[in-house]
């Protein structure tokens, strides 16, 4: 430092011209250029590539950020294209599967219907035959009866209309009748 | 310990005796006395049975009539040529039984058949035609 302030001086003394009319030191100019070309030299050798390059990453950075954003949203729009799709579908099926149910249930229902009037008639069929078969065996029970009641009624009155005498008759002519 | 004879041997014996007209109250007592012995006087229906059959066999039948009343000798006499009628047998003997149950006419029991000519059994005869199953 010490050098370059006395190269200064020097030259400062040296040259009066142009320069000094126009209150330029023109040592301290041409070690300002020299400073500033050194300055420009170390700044382009060692803090612009590194800036750059970290302007570089950041913007890679950004602008991977801003494609995933892209992506993401248009995964997001798919992805919401997809549900709405997809709930379309499902309301769809469900729709459908309401309107299976429902026709099901109906048709169920009729064959019920059917089961029940069905099982109705057997049963007032089945109740007709046996009240049909009870009035048959009723009237059976009653003839059958009625036979005991006449069988009886003659046992009686037979025996109180026979006597030993008829009774000896009797099985006299029918021997002779047989004979 | 006197030896088991067969029933059919006993009854065959017994209607040999009554056919051949052997001493009928020493048979009886000999038969009575082989099954009180041989522990088998549950069996004396069943062999007089036997010889009432082997008997009918050999022409002889003897029977049962059964009435409500009491037979004329008429119609006793009526019943006993119509059995022998109906058997062709040779000799007849006829026992007679009152039974009220009957109301009236008779019925012969021989050993194998039945004559049944009784009121009871007609109307037996009469209800079982017309009652219904």
């Amino acid at each position: 430092m010490t050098f370059i302030r006395q190269f200064a001086a020097e030259t400062a003394e040296a040259e009066t011209g142009l320069f000094g009319a126009l209150g330029i030191d023109v040592r301290l100019l041409i070690l300002q250029i020299i400073a500033f070309l050194i300055l420009v030299f170390l700044l382009g050798k060692f803090v612009y590539p590194w800036l750059m390059k970290q302007v570089d990453e950041r913007q890679a950075n950004i602008e991977a950020a801003a494609e995933a954003a892209t992506s993401a949203q248009k995964s997001a729009a798919e992805s919401q294209e997809q549900t709405a799709h997809l709930l379309a579908k499902a309301r769809k099926e469900a729709a459908e599967i309401v309107s299976t149910a429902k026709l099901e249930s109906t048709e169920i229902m009729i064959a019920s219907e059917k089961k029940a009037k069905k099982s109705a008639e057997r049963i007032v069929s089945d109740a007709h035959s046996q009240i049909d078969k009870d009035i048959a065996n009723a009237k059976k029970e009653l003839h059958n009866q009625t036979i005991e009641l006449i069988a009886l009624a003659t046992e009686k009155v037979t025996a109180g209309a026979l006597d030993g005498k008829i009774d000896n008759d009797r099985i006299t002519k029918a021997l002779k009748e047989s004979q | 310990m006197a030896r088991r004879v067969s029933r059919r041997v006993l009854a065959e014996y017994v209607a040999e005796v009554i056919v051949g007209g052997g001493d009928m109250p020493l048979t009886t007592q000999q038969l009575a006395a082989h099954l009180v012995v041989t522990r088998r006087t549950k069996e004396l229906d069943m062999i007089m049975r036997d010889v009432s059959f082997i008997l009918a066999d050999k022409g002889i039948v003897s029977g049962t009539v059964i009435s409500a009343y009491e037979l004329a000798q008429e119609t006793k006499k009526a019943i006993q040529s119509y059995v022998a009628d109906v058997s062709k047998a040779k000799s007849i003997s006829l026992s007679y039984q009152l039974d009220q149950a009957v109301i009236g006419g008779y019925k012969v029991s021989l050993p194998g058949s039945q004559i049944d000519r009784t009121i009871s059994h007609q109307l037996t005869q009469l209800k079982t035609r017309f009652k219904k199953v």
